[in-house]
């Protein structure tokens, strides 16, 4: 009874209880500047997926990075950068001046500190750096995350080739792309004058290729000069125009931040005087760009793309744009490791003309109101890009102390089994090995091994790389030049040399004493050489 | 400040910043760092200069005056048939500066068909003596470098044969390092600008060095370090490292300089400091290596086989080759053991059995084939002189007090000094008798 009079009253007080207060009515705390779009929540989802990928794949490469990580340690280890060249004691005495040394010490540390899934979070961590500017860059200028993806895309599909290999230059990467994210700013901030001479003051430290960037700001300013003349009809315009001012300031300013580096001006001297070593030209990365080469294939198509762009665009197209990209076009033309720095600006300038070429379209189906920012989507995109930092090896190793195996990582090309069989063997005297691989043997091989050459092939002299040539290429020469540097060892890869393996095979001054199935053979003099 | 608008005081701020930025920077450079930039800036290598404190190049003295490993009479029949006679057409540097390193600047001869040491240091120096032998048909042997005098050198016609190997001779020669060198359009240009050449030009892993070590090691101690054009850093240590390098049979002559140069630089490292204890330790082990390798290799009748690297397995697998390998590689082991320690030494025996072997071939070569092989019959008169702790120029002099020029001598010279020889063996003192004094 008292249940059935008491009823409606316990109803009532049941659907005060389960009903909702509306939502729409509470007030979102969060400041209006850390409110962000669900367009923009779902970029952030996009940038930490990328970076959860890049924590796993690629594999780390097996040249540049381990001879980074060893010049790291020995500049760490002896608390002083060395003014000779320090690891290859066929090029003792040869100035060094390390243009990367800030990069190096960064990359040994994380991996004495964290190991080796440091270097893939840092790799991972400064690609993602790169795509969230440019992603960002291309959303401000185009408001479209499709086109905006779609520079990304095309961005990353050129330079696949370079950012696969994790070595210094991406951090010289990823200061262009902050300079020309600062530089193609809708509008300029106070601070941007402090930002770019603070990012060359650090690139210079970080990476040679600083000398880029002064010529993207000289670009600029003789853009922007030219532009002004064209449109004024007077030369003086120029010089009255307060943006050529801007940029000219810039670029002095810049120019006086590199300095402030170990080698003060002589960073200078050594950066212009590297792309004269005549041992580049027998390196496939510091060959003109060719077009059955996969970059040289990507970067032909987008080319093509570019000029059906730009000539279908209504966009005025600027001096800067075709300086930029004719010059950075024809260095990769003249060199291919130089489409590194295209690459960007190319995906930058597709974007943008063809958003403007694609207005129209756009315009018809444009949303009159903007798009909702809520802090929930903030809360959920911080939430998303946390998430995918915790799965990361990284984490792993900072939370858990587990770190991944470093034979897991590398590139199948690493001469893994056969660097464990030499630490086990320590090779007595001089050790012929290819370059590729002098790096991962600097890096893992047995203590104070004794290799022929490295990554660092502008260091090695001259008479030395021409005679590693000429082993490599099986010349007639070949033995007796492994005779004359007293080598007793032979580290070989079959990918490139399996004919200069099938001669030493047959050769009775050789042993073959390790041999992985098509990866990588050890050879030992059978009578050392003393 | 409006970001649209740029203040003139704005534009002088950042011009002081960057000159005062350059300024400090500059000043932080030292004389190397400011050629570098120099140099990358103008396109033009800088050339550095290493200041030598000596007019006269270093001279290794020999340790021994031992009549038992060669007598006067042996000597002196060794000497009389490298006297430099040469044809006036053509002579090949090579030979004049083999020549002119046994028989050094200051010799004379009675003999007016013999060059004195004078005439073989100007056809060496003076391109107006080389053009008048070779005519215009070959390039000039000493070739003007923008801040230094170069060398031709290597197998073309009229080119000296080794890299470094004109300075070597010159050097050891006791040619002062302000002795004038004329090269095709310059006259002001004194052997100092070839040693800094040579210097500036040095590459360690080119395919000879032994003479450069020589050389540097005569003219610039007590300076160890020095730079090349490229701008590496050299040292003796390098030099000492790169002679070490590889297998024993590289090197010229069997090898055998690159042991000379080491024993050189050893001697000079106990009087200058010019290596670092490793490498003279490392040198030092490589010669112990080399006395116990040729202790074995000696076959009965005392010479030393080509390929003596091979210790007691030359004997049984002896290099086929002309004989003048044999005379290469017994003459110059001879050469560096007379400046050797004794603890370098094999047994003395073995050293006067080479010696006796190489005094009794040269007896038997007609001057034709010592002609032909002038190069290496030119050490074994050096070494044997070293041996009896003299200079060939000085003991030849004395020679001739006591056997005076006779004109026309040279028609019974082949069979008089080839008896002479076999008679002069005889002659030696007993072997017991046999100790070196220093």
């Amino acid at each position: 009874m008292a249940t059935t009079l008491s009823g409606p009253d316990v109803e009532s007080n049941e659907a005060e209880e389960t009903e909702l207060p509306d939502a729409s009515v509470l007030e979102d705390k969060v400041p209006d500047s850390l409110r962000i779009s669900a367009k923009a929540a779902g970029c952030v989802a996009l940038v930490g997926f990328v970076f959860l990928i890049l924590n796993y794949w690629p594999p780390l490469w097996h040249t540049d990075l381990w001879g980074h990580l060893a010049y790291g340690k020995m500049i760490w280890n002896s608390g002083s950068l060395p003014n000779t060249e320090p690891l290859m004691p066929l090029a003792a005495g040869v100035p060094f001046i390390d243009t990367a040394w800030l990069s190096q010490i960064i990359g040994f540390l994380g991996f004495q500190e964290f190991g080796v899934s440091s270097l893939r979070f840092l790799y991972s961590a400064t690609i993602t750096s790169c795509v969230a500017l440019l992603l960002w860059r291309f959303h401000v200028r185009t408001r479209s995350v499709l086109l905006s993806v779609a520079g990304v895309a095309t961005f990353v599909l050129i330079e696949w080739k370079q950012i696969v290999i994790v070595r210094p230059q991406l951090a010289g990467l990823l200061c262009f792309i902050a300079l020309f994210t600062l530089l193609t700013a809708r509008r300029w901030a106070r601070w941007h004058w402090l930002a770019v001479p603070a990012l060359f003051a650090l690139w210079a430290n970080l990476h040679g290729s600083f000398p880029v960037g002064l010529a993207m700001l000289g670009a600029f300013v003789v853009g922007r000069a030219v532009d002004v003349v064209r449109r004024t009809r007077n030369i003086r315009a120029a010089f009255m125009d307060w943006r050529v001012w801007r940029y000219v300031l810039l670029t002095q300013l810049a120019a006086a931040a590199v300095l402030l580096n170990p080698y003060g001006l002589r960073l200078y001297a050594e950066v212009l005087a590297f792309s004269t070593s005549a041992n580049l030209d027998s390196i496939v990365e510091w060959h003109p760009l060719a077009i059955r080469m996969f970059q040289g294939k990507v970067a032909a198509i987008v080319t093509l793309v570019l000029i059906f762009v730009y000539r279908m665009s209504p966009r005025r197209v600027s001096a800067t744009e075709v300086l930029l990209l004719v010059g950075l076009g024809a260095a990769a033309l003249w060199t291919s490791r130089m489409i590194v720095w295209w690459a960007p600006v190319a995906a930058y300038y597709l974007v943008i003309h063809l958003s403007a070429l694609l207005s129209p379209l756009r315009n018809a189906k444009q949303v009159v109101e903007p798009p909702k920012r809520t802090g929930l989507l903030s809360f959920v995109a911080v939430m998303v890009s946390f998430i995918f930092v915790v799965f990361t090896p990284f984490s792993a190793r900072v939370l858990h102390g587990r770190d991944v195996n470093i034979h897991k990582v590398t590139s199948d090309f690493t001469p893994v089994a056969a660097v464990e069989y030499l630490k086990e063997n320590p090779p007595q005297g001089q050790v012929f090995n290819t370059y590729e691989w002098g790096d991962y043997l600097l890096w893992n091989g047995p203590e104070n091994v004794q290799i022929f050459v490295a990554s660092h092939a502008h260091l090695v002299p001259t008479e030395v790389w021409s005679d590693y040539l000429r082993v490599i290429n099986s010349s007639a020469s070949w033995e007796s030049i492994l005779d004359r540097y007293g080598v007793n060892t032979v580290l070989i890869d079959y990918r490139y040399r399996s004919s200069f393996i099938r001669q030493m095979k047959r050769n009775d001054t050789w042993r073959l004493t390790f041999d992985d199935n098509d990866r990588a053979a050890v050879f030992v003099r059978r009578k050392p050489i003393l | 400040m409006n970001p649209r608008r740029i203040p003139i005081l704005g534009i002088i701020a950042v011009q002081l910043i960057v000159v005062a930025t350059i300024a400090a920077s500059y000043a932080r450079l030292d004389v190397d760092d400011t050629a570098k930039i120099r140099e990358a800036v103008t396109g033009q290598p800088t050339y550095p200069t290493v200041k030598i404190e000596r007019e006269q190049p270093l001279l290794i003295r020999p340790l021994y005056d031992d009549p038992g490993v060669v007598s006067d009479e042996e000597l002196a029949a060794v000497l009389k048939k490298i006297r430099p006679k040469f044809d006036a057409a053509q002579m090949k540097p090579n030979h004049i500066e083999h020549a002119l390193r046994t028989w050094r600047a200051d010799a004379t001869f009675e003999d007016p068909n013999v060059m004195s040491g004078a005439a073989l240091v100007d056809f060496l120096t003076d391109h107006g003596k080389y053009l008048a032998s070779w005519g215009e048909e070959v390039d000039p042997l000493l070739l003007q470098r923008k801040e230094g005098v170069a060398i031709r050198w290597g197998r073309e016609r009229g080119a000296s044969v080794h890299h470094d190997h004109w300075l070597a001779c010159l050097t050891e020669a006791g040619v002062p390092l302000s002795e004038q060198l004329f090269t095709p359009s310059q006259r002001d240009m004194t052997m100092n600008d070839a040693v800094q050449e040579a210097l500036r030009d040095l590459r360690v892993d080119e395919k000879e060095t032994e003479w450069s070590a020589l050389a540097f090691g005569l003219w610039i101690p007590p300076t160890k370090t020095w730079k090349s054009t490229d701008g590496r850093q050299m040292s003796f240590d390098m030099l000492a490292r790169r002679l070490l390098r590889g297998h024993k049979r590289f090197g010229v002559c069997s090898g055998t300089h690159r042991v000379y140069s080491m024993m050189v630089l050893i001697r000079l490292d106990d009087e200058f400091d010019i290596l670092s204890d490793a490498a003279r330790d490392e040198m030092y082990a490589f010669l112990e290596n080399v006395r116990d390798l040729i202790s074995v290799a000696q076959f009965k009748d005392g010479r030393w086989p080509p390929n003596w690297y091979d210790g007691a397995e030359a004997l049984t697998n002896p290099i086929d080759g002309p004989m003048h390998r044999t005379v290469i590689a017994t003459g110059h082991h001879l050469e560096w053991l007379a400046i050797a320690p004794k603890e370098l030494h094999p047994p003395q025996e073995l050293i006067e059995k080479a010696a006796d072997w190489i005094i009794a071939n040269v007896a038997a070569q007609s001057p034709e084939q010592i002609k032909a092989s002038f190069t290496f019959y030119s050490h074994v008169g050096n070494a044997l002189a070293l041996w009896r702790s003299t200079r060939p120029p000085d003991f030849w002099r004395k020679w001739r007090q006591t056997h005076p020029f006779v004109p026309g001598e040279e028609s019974t010279q082949t069979k008089a000094d080839g008896g002479a020889a076999g008679k002069t063996s005889a002659a030696k003192p007993p072997k017991k008798s046999k100790d070196s004094s220093h």
